[in-house]
C-alpha cells in the first residue's frame, strides 16, 4: 500500500513537473526590454516620463495575457536605469543592459550626447536603441538599429512656419532662444533654417545656459530687436514658461511660439494666465483636450490616478513607441531585431498619434523617423486649443 | 547702444541679486563658525522653496506669514543636521565636503520622490509692473528684493547687537579664545548652522513664486553664493553685498554683448582674478 | 591590501610593504580576466582602473596639501588632444597618447602655477572655477573642434599594435581592459616609488604644515607644482584611454559631477596611504553599480552610504583596521 502510494506521489510530482515545463515553455517566458533617461537632476522629467509611458505599455500589454509573438507568450519586464545626463554613465549603463540584463531592445533614452554613448554600444551588438534625442547625427545609414519616435525639430519647424505665414502674415520678425545643449542647438538651427527659407527676419538666435531661471538680462537684449514673435523653441517647460512670463513683464506683447513644447499645463502654471495667453505650441499634447483621440485622454487620465501628474508630450510618445515596437514584433513573428526592423519600415501604424510612418529618409538618409501629423494648438485662457492640423513634409504621400 | 539698456541691463542684474547675497550669506556664516562648506546648501534653499509652495500656493496661507514659517521651518531642519551630522565635523574641511555632498544626494532625492519631477508653479503675490524713467520692474521683484535687504539688516543688527550674535562672531574670530571666555560652542554652532540654512530657506521662498520650484532648483543659487562669497571674502556681511552687486552688474551688462557661455565664463575669470589678487576677497579678513 | 606606512619606512628599506601592495594589485588585476569573460563587468573592471589611475594621481597631489578640482579638467585636455590627433592630424593613437600627456602637462605648469598662489579652500575654489572655465570652453567654443553640446563623435579605437609578426589588436572589451591595466600598473609602480622616496617624506612634511617645511629649507612651491603637474600627466593619459574606449565625448564627461566621484572615492578610501584610492575606488564603483538597481533610489542610498562612512571612518577606510586593531588593543588591556 505505502510502496504504491509513493509511486504515486512521485509520478504526480513528475506530472507537475512535466506540466509546468510544457505549458511553462510556452506562456511564461519574459522578454526584458530596457529604459534609459535621466532619472535624477535637473533633466529628470523627461527620463521619468520615458519610463512611465514605457510602464503603462507594458503593464496593459502584460494584464492583457502578455505579448504573443508567433507561438510564444512573453511577459514584458522593463529594466530602467539612470544615467544622469551623463554621456560615460549612459554608456555603462547601456553595457549592463545589453550584456547582463540581456536585452535586445531599448526603448527610450533622452539627452542628445548620451545617445551617441549608448549608440557605441547598441550598434555593434544589433539592439534595437529607440529614443527622443534631437541631435541630427543620432540617426543615420550607419545606425540602421536606432530610432527617433517623436518628431523634432526638423520635421516640425518648417510646417509649423509655413502655418504662422499663412495665417498671421503681419509676423515678419522672430526671435528664437533655447538652452545651451544639443537639442536646444539643433531646435533653433532648425527654426532658423526654415525661417530663412520661408522668408522671415530672424531677429535674434540666442541660448542660455540650462538652469537659468532668470531671463530679464537675455530678454532685455532681445527685446531690444524688436521682434514680432518670440519662440522659446527647445525651452523645457518650466524655463519655457518663466521666459514667457518675464518677457511679458519686460513689455513684450507680441506673438508667442514654442516649437519643441512638452508638457502644456506646466508652462500655463509657471507663466501664469495672461503670459501664456496666443501661445501656439506644434510638438504639443493635451490629454484633456476633446480633440485628441479617447485612446489618449484614457491614457491621459489613468496615468494621472497612477503618478498624480500630467503626462506630457514625451510619455505619450514612448507609450506609443512601446506600442508601434511590439507590434512589429507580432508582425515580424520574431523578437530578432533585423526581422523587427524590416516589419517596422514597412508600413504605416495607428497609434494614439493618428496614422504614424516611419521615413525621414530624406533628411537623415534612411527611414527612422516616426512621422505623424502635426497637430498646432494655441493657448486661449488658461487652456490648450488644437487650432490646426499640418502634415511633415515627408508624410505628405 | 542707449543709456537706457544699459541701465536697464544693469537694474536687471541688480534685481535679483539680493537674494542671491541671502544664500552666500547663510553659506558664509556657517563656514566662519564650523569652518566647513557646506554643499547641501542649496538644498535648503530648494526646501525654503517647497515650505512656502506648500503652505502658500496649496494652503493659501498669506505670504509673509508663510515667508516667516518656511525659514523657521528651514532653519530647524538645519539645527537637526547639525547636530545630528555636522557637529562632528567641524574644522574637517575636506571630511565635511564628503557628507555635506552625500547630504545635497539624499535630499535632491528625497525631494523628488515626494513632490515629484515636475516643476510646480507658485503664484505671485503681488502683480503688476512699475515703470520710471524709461525703466521697468515688476512689482514682485521690488518687492522680493526688499524683503531680502529687510533680511540682511536683521541678521546684521543681529550679529552685531544680540548676545548670540556677538557670541557667533566671537567664534568665527577665534574658537578657542571664546571657549574660554565661556561661550558655548555646542550651542552657537547649533544656531549658526540653523540660521544659516534658515538663511537660505528664505531665500527659496522669496523666489519660488518668481522662478518656481522643482527638485534641482538649489543647483545654480549655490554657485552664485559660491562666487560672491570669493569676490566678497568669507565671513564678511558688507563683502558678501558688494560681491552680490559685483556679479549681478556682470551678469547683467553681460548679457547684452555676448552669449550666456561666454557670460559663465567671464563670471569665473572674474572669480579667479579675485582670487589671484585678493584671496581674502575684497572685505574679508579672517 | 596592505597599507603602506609611509613615513614610518624610510626610503630605501622596508620596500617590501609597497612591492608587496603592487604584487597584490597586479595578481588583482591580472586574475579578474581569468574569473570572468562577461562583457559588462570587464567594462566596469575598465572604468575602475582608469579611475585608479585618476584617484592616485589626485591622492598624490593631496598629498601635499592639495584638493585639486580642476583633475577632471587635465584629463579632458588628455581627451580631446588625443582624439583630434587621431581624427584630424591622423596619427595613430599610440603617437596620440604620450603627445596628449605631454600637452595636460604643459598647460599644467601655468594652471597649477597660478593656482598655488592660494592655499586651502581658496585653492579649492579658484581650481573649482579653472575647472569650470575649461568644461565651459570645450562645452561652447571651437564647436567644430570639440563637438560643442552635441559632443565629439566618430572617435576611433586604438589602432593594432605589430608585436613580433602579429597584430595585437585593442577591439574587444577585454584588449581594452588589458590595455588599461599595463597603463595602471605603470602610473601604480612611479606613484608608489615616489611615496616611498625622498618626494614621500617631504610631501608629508608639507601637509602638516608648508611654514615648518619651509624652515627645513624646502621649497614647498616646486613640491606642489611637481605633484601638480605629475598628476596632470596621468590624467591626461587616463584622458586619452577614455576617448578612445568610449569614442564620444562631451564636456559632461569632465565636469563637476565626475570630478566629485573622484574626490569622494580618494576621501573615502583615505589620503594618508597611496593605497587609500584603491580600497575607495573599487569599493564605491561596486556600490554604484550595484545601487543601479534601485534606479529612483540610486542616489539617495549612495549620499545615505556617504554620510556613514564619513562619520564612522573619517579617515578613510584603509585607516579603519589600524583603528579598530588599536580598540582591541585598548580594551583588552583594560580588561581585568
Amino acid at each position: 500500500m505505502r510502496i504504491r502510494a509513493s509511486i504515486a506521489a512521485v509520478v504526480i510530482a513528475l506530472a507537475a513537473v512535466v506540466g509546468t515545463v510544457v505549458m511553462g515553455g510556452a506562456q511564461d517566458k519574459t522578454l526584458s526590454i530596457g529604459v534609459l533617461g535621466p532619472l535624477s537632476g535637473g533633466a529628470a522629467s523627461y527620463g521619468v516620463e520615458l519610463v512611465r509611458g514605457a510602464e503603462m505599455k507594458a503593464d496593459e500589454i502584460n494584464k492583457a495575457g502578455g505579448l504573443k509573438v508567433g507561438a510564444d507568450t512573453y511577459r514584458i519586464k522593463l529594466v530602467s536605469y539612470d544615467h544622469k545626463a551623463l554621456a560615460a554613465d549612459a554608456a555603462t549603463a547601456a553595457n549592463k543592459l545589453v550584456f547582463q540584463d540581456k536585452v535586445k531592445y531599448i526603448i527610450g533614452n533622452a539627452v542628445g550626447a548620451t545617445c551617441n554613448a549608448v549608440q557605441t554600444v547598441t550598434e555593434p551588438e544589433k539592439v534595437l536603441f529607440s529614443f527622443v534625442c534631437w541631435g541630427t547625427n543620432n540617426l543615420g545609414p550607419d545606425k540602421p538599429h536606432s530610432f527617433r519616435v517623436m518628431l523634432s525639430q526638423w520635421e516640425v519647424a518648417e510646417p509649423f512656419y509655413r502655418w504662422v505665414k499663412e495665417k498671421h502674415p503681419q509676423i515678419k520678425r522672430v526671435a528664437a532662444i533655447s538652452p545651451n545643449d544639443t537639442s536646444g542647438k539643433d531646435t533653433n538651427t532648425a527654426v532658423v533654417k526654415a525661417l530663412k527659407a520661408l522668408g522671415f527676419e530672424v531677429a535674434a538666435d540666442e541660448y542660455y545656459e540650462r538652469g537659468t531661471k532668470d531671463f530679464y538680462p537675455i530678454l532685455t537684449k532681445i527685446l531690444a530687436a524688436k521682434p514680432d514673435m518670440l519662440d522659446v523653441a527647445a525651452a523645457p517647460a518650466g524655463e519655457g514658461g518663466l521666459i514667457l512670463k518675464q518677457a511679458r513683464e519686460l513689455g513684450f506683447k507680441g506673438a508667442k511660439g514654442w516649437t519643441a513644447g512638452t508638457n502644456p499645463f506646466t508652462i500655463i502654471g509657471v507663466a501664469g494666465k495672461d503670459a501664456a495667453e496666443g501661445v501656439w505650441s506644434p510638438a504639443n499634447i493635451n490629454v484633456r483636450s476633446d480633440f485628441v483621440s479617447a485612446t489618449v485622454r484614457r491614457f491621459g487620465a489613468e496615468y494621472e490616478k497612477r503618478y498624480n501628474e500630467v503626462p506630457g508630450v514625451i510619455a505619450v510618445a514612448n507609450y506609443a513607441a512601446f506600442d508601434v515596437i511590439t507590434k512589429a514584433m507580432q508582425e515580424a513573428r520574431s523578437l530578432d531585431t533585423d526581422k523587427v526592423l524590416a516589419a517596422l519600415t514597412q508600413k504605416p501604424f495607428e497609434t494614439v498619434w493618428g496614422r504614424l510612418v516611419i521615413g525621414g529618409k530624406e533628411t537623415y538618409g534612411i527611414d527612422r523617423q516616426f512621422l505623424y501629423p502635426v497637430v498646432i494648438s494655441e493657448v486661449r485662457d488658461g487652456k490648450v486649443v488644437d487650432i490646426a492640423q499640418v502634415l511633415p513634409t515627408a508624410l505628405k504621400k | 547702444m542707449s543709456i537706457d539698456l544699459l541701465v536697464q541691463a544693469l537694474l536687471n542684474g541688480f534685481g535679483l541679486a539680493m537674494v542671491y547675497v541671502l544664500v552666500a550669506l547663510g553659506l558664509t556664516l556657517i563656514f566662519s563658525i564650523l569652518e566647513i562648506i557646506n554643499f547641501a546648501h542649496g538644498e535648503f534653499y530648494m526646501l525654503g522653496g517647497y515650505v512656502t509652495y506648500y503652505a502658500f500656493a496649496v494652503f493659501g496661507l498669506n505670504y509673509f506669514a508663510t515667508l516667516g514659517f518656511a525659514i523657521l521651518a528651514v532653519g530647524l531642519a538645519g539645527v537637526v543636521a547639525e547636530r545630528l551630522i555636522f557637529r562632528y565635523l567641524r574644522g574637517k574641511t575636506l571630511n565635511a565636503f564628503i557628507v555635506s555632498l552625500g547630504l545635497l544626494w539624499v535630499m535632491q532625492a528625497s525631494a523628488q520622490l515626494s513632490f515629484g519631477v515636475l516643476d510646480k508653479p507658485v503664484p505671485s503675490a503681488f502683480s503688476g509692473i512699475v515703470r520710471a524713467f524709461g525703466l521697468v520692474i515688476s512689482v514682485e521683484r521690488l518687492v522680493v528684493s526688499l524683503s531680502a535687504i529687510v533680511l540682511i539688516a536683521a541678521l546684521y543688527l543681529f550679529l552685531r547687537w544680540s548676545r548670540p550674535g556677538r557670541a557667533m562672531r566671537a567664534v568665527a574670530q577665534d574658537a578657542d579664545a571664546a571657549a574660554l571666555q565661556g561661550v558655548d560652542i555646542e550651542l552657537v554652532s547649533a544656531l549658526g548652522f540653523g540660521i544659516g540654512c534658515a538663511l537660505a530657506g528664505g531665500a527659496g521662498g522669496l523666489l519660488a513664486p518668481v522662478f518656481a520650484v522643482s527638485p534641482a532648483m538649489g543647483a545654480l543659487p549655490v554657485v552664485k553664493a559660491f562666487i560672491i562669497i570669493i569676490i566678497g571674502g568669507m565671513g564678511s556681511l558688507p563683502g558678501a553685498v558688494v560681491g552680490g552687486l559685483l556679479l549681478g552688474s556682470v551678469e547683467g551688462l553681460g548679457s547684452l554683448f555676448m552669449g550666456s557661455a561666454a557670460v559663465s565664463v567671464l563670471g569665473f575669470l572674474v572669480v579667479i582674478l579675485a582670487l589671484l589678487v585678493r584671496p581674502r576677497g575684497l572685505f574679508g579678513g579672517a | 591590501m596592505e597599507p603602506s606606512r609611509g613615513l614610518s619606512a624610510p626610503p630605501g628599506r622596508a620596500l617590501s610593504a609597497p612591492i608587496a601592495g603592487l604584487a597584490l594589485l597586479a595578481a588583482g588585476v591580472v586574475a579578474l580576466p581569468q574569473l570572468t569573460r562577461d562583457s559588462y563587468y570587464l567594462d566596469v573592471a575598465t572604468t575602475i582602473l582608469m579611475n585608479l589611475a585618476l584617484t592616485m594621481s589626485l591622492r598624490l597631489q593631496v598629498s601635499t596639501g592639495q584638493l585639486n578640482m580642476a583633475h577632471i579638467s587635465f584629463m579632458g585636455i588628455g581627451a580631446y588632444a588625443s582624439a583630434l590627433l587621431v581624427t584630424r592630424v591622423g596619427i595613430s593613437f599610440w603617437a596620440a597618447l604620450p603627445i596628449a600627456a605631454v600637452v595636460a602637462a604643459l598647460l599644467a605648469f601655468p594652471i597649477g602655477g597660478l593656482a598655488l598662489r592660494v592655499t586651502g579652500p581658496y585653492y579649492f575654489l579658484i581650481t573649482f572655477a579653472f575647472s569650470e572655465v575649461v568644461r565651459l570652453f570645450f562645452n561652447n567654443f571651437f564647436v567644430d573642434l570639440f563637438g560643442g553640446p552635441s559632443g565629439l563623435v566618430g572617435i576611433p579605437k586604438p589602432s593594432a599594435l605589430p608585436w613580433f609578426g602579429r597584430a595585437l589588436t585593442f577591439t574587444t572589451k577585454l584588449e581594452l581592459y588589458t590595455l588599461m591595466a599595463a597603463l595602471l600598473l605603470v602610473t601604480a609602480a612611479v606613484l608608489v616609488r615616489l611615496e616611498h622616496s625622498r618626494f614621500g617624506l617631504v610631501a608629508s612634511a608639507i601637509r602638516q604644515g608648508d611654514l615648518l617645511a619651509e624652515t627645513l629649507g624646502v621649497n614647498v612651491f616646486r613640491y606642489k607644482l611637481t605633484a601638480y603637474v605629475v598628476g596632470s600627466l596621468v590624467a591626461g593619459v587616463a584622458g586619452a584611454f577614455f576617448a578612445h574606449s568610449h569614442q564620444v565625448l562631451h564636456s559632461s564627461d569632465f565636469g563637476l559631477e565626475p570630478m566629485v566621484l573622484l574626490v569622494v572615492f580618494t576621501v573615502i578610501g583615505g589620503t594618508g596611504s597611496v593605497w587609500g584610492p584603491v580600497a575607495g575606488t573599487v569599493l564605491m564603483t561596486i556600490a554604484g553599480e550595484l545601487l543601479r538597481e534601485l534606479h529612483h533610489y540610486e542616489s539617495l542610498v549612495f549620499g545615505a552610504v556617504l554620510i556613514l562612512t564619513m562619520l564612522w571612518a573619517p579617515d578613510g577606510l584603509v585607516a579603519l583596521p589600524g583603528k579598530l586593531a588599536r580598540r582591541r588593543r585598548a580594551g583588552v588591556s583594560l580588561a581585568p
